[in-house]
């Protein structure tokens, strides 16, 4: 259970996200959609570590895991998958996953899981990351985060870069994630996406939550479909 | 001619493994660690003295990486840190500058207090013929060194999880972060190695000829050179560019005069930056 109380981030001292709460329990799926500047990846780097929270808390399984280092917070099976992806580009796609891994050594049924998730990947495993194409950067950003076998898999626009026809691949790669019982908390301007693959979501616009609920009432609701789901 | 390009081999070794220490700290740190070749000496003047009094050279040598270790992961916890907290031109320059104040400082203690001390490793044997060439020992030994030292670090640095953790930080600090891995653990590893390796070369120098205290400024010019030519950050860079500017400074010693190697050196330097500014190899290659 990840659980994120009243958090406030920002950059030199100037909060972009305020006050932001909400809960995602084990095995769900929940959507963090909002516009461009809404705030989304500041509230996620908050969530990772990798920009100290200036208030507020995020707990994982009842474990205080904010303010801690980004390398400590991910060991801790928090994995995020920023929307740069930040591969390793002169490693191979087996290496990238292999330090998906670390400090453990890589498991062989983890490595079979991802590479049955995107064969893509075990095709080009020994391909420098930096020569996949976009669509193969998106699977092995995503299949080295999994390495770990983290608790939550925290995304920022998976779709970022991707061609709609990758997109939809994208998220059905995750769909079947979310079978096999993994809890995603995903952020996304590809609202209907991001509103297929979720349970409930949350809808933020310039810092703080504004709307919640089921992914099927945020879909049926005028302010959401006209914003988000381009309805007139 | 042969004579010639096996001791521009013999140099070169020498120069890529000088090249290692400086370039792996850049990759990794963004510090240009201006008192790498002043770390070298320091380690080779702990070595004299360990003889002086009477400690076996092997021991001696020991004591010497160890000390020249020890030094670069000091200045990692303390002088860097305020280096690590910036990012882009101001963490270069700080780095350059705070590295270029230790070199002034190490260079000064070792001329004031031991100005005529140097270091020179007679190693006995009779000269060993290898393709026609009578070889000293000394140069063979220095380079069994380096090619040995070259192929752990290799091996180090493709297989081990450690030395792959370090690359990861090289290539993508943030992505290495969101692996789990501790950028400030690879850092405090490297400037350790870097220290043992900057004594390392120092000692097989003396191999061949005195290693004196006034030598840190050569080791450091050399490095830079070597580590711009390889591609800052690359392992295999730094020895490859060490062989080829090894042969390239014996050739042109040979044909025009040792005044103008350096010379030919940092213009190599400068080629290289104009034609591939990432060097031979990009950064983070092993």
């Amino acid at each position: 259970m990840l659980v994120v109380t009243g958090l406030c981030a920002g950059y030199l001292g100037e909060d972009v996200v305020h006050g932001v709460s909400f809960t995602v329990a084990d095995g769900e799926a929940v959507a963090v959609i909002g516009s461009n500047g809404a705030g989304k990846t500041t509230l996620f780097k908050a969530m990772c570590g990798l920009l100290r929270p200036s208030r507020g808390a995020v707990t994982l399984d009842g474990e205080a895991i904010s303010g801690r280092r980004a390398h400590d917070i991910a060991r801790r099976g928090l994995a995020y998958v920023p929307a740069e992806r930040h591969l390793f580009p002169e490693m191979t796609v087996s290496e990238n996953l292999e330090l998906g891994a670390y400090p453990k050594r890589p498991s062989p049924e983890r490595r079979s899981l991802v590479l049955d998730l995107f064969p893509r990947l075990g095709e080009r495993r020994r391909q420098r990351a930096g020569t996949l194409s976009g669509g193969e950067q998106q699977m092995l950003a995503v299949g080295r985060a999994l390495m770990a076998d983290p608790q939550v898999l925290l995304l920022d626009e998976p779709t970022t870069g991707l061609a709609p026809k990758l997109a939809a691949d994208a998220y059905a790669a995750l769909g079947r994630l979310r079978e096999h019982g993994l809890t995603i908390v995903v952020a996304e301007q590809q609202v209907p996406l991001a509103l297929a693959l979720a349970d409930r979501a949350y809808v933020l616009e310039t810092g703080r939550i504004q709307l919640e609920g089921s992914s099927a009432e945020l879909e049926r609701n005028p302010e959401v479909q006209r914003a988000y789901l381009g309805v007139a | 001619m042969k004579a010639v390009i096996l001791d521009g081999i013999v140099l070169g070794l020498q120069f890529g493994l000088l090249g290692v220490g400086l370039t792996l700290v850049y990759g990794l740190a963004g510090v240009l660690n201006l008192a790498y070749g002043q770390i070298a000496v320091l380690g080779a003047i702990v070595v004299a003295l360990r003889m002086d009094a009477g400690m076996p050279a092997f021991f001696a040598a020991l004591v010497g990486l160890a000390v020249a270790g020890v030094i670069g992961l000091l200045l990692d916890q303390t002088l860097m840190r305020p280096v690590y907290r910036r990012r882009g031109e101001p963490r270069v320059l700080l780095g350059l500058l705070l590295m270029l104040g230790v070199a002034f400082i190490i260079d000064g203690v070792l001329e004031w207090r031991y100005p005529i001390e140097s270091l020179s490793l007679r190693i006995g044997g009779d000269p060993v013929e290898i393709i026609g060439v009578r070889m000293r020992t000394g140069s063979l030994l220095a380079s069994a060194i380096a090619l040995a030292t070259g192929a752990v670090l290799a091996v180090f640095f493709r297989y081990a999880v450690a030395g792959k953790a370090i690359r990861s930080v090289i290539q993508d600090e943030e992505g290495a972060r969101l692996c789990g891995v501790n950028p400030a653990r690879a850092r405090s590893l490297v400037f350790l190695l870097s220290g043992v390796l900057a004594a390392l070369v120092a000692v097989t120098r003396s191999m061949t000829g005195p290693v004196t205290v006034t030598a840190g400024i050569d080791f450091t010019t050399l490095a830079l050179i070597v580590a711009v030519v390889g591609g800052l950050g690359s392992v295999t860079g730094a020895f490859l560019a060490g062989l080829v500017l090894g042969i390239v400074n014996t050739v042109s010693a040979f044909y025009i005069g040792t005044y103008v190697t350096t010379i030919i050196l940092l213009a190599a330097a400068a080629v290289t930056i104009v034609l591939r500014p990432t060097g031979l190899l990009g950064a983070g290659r092993t």
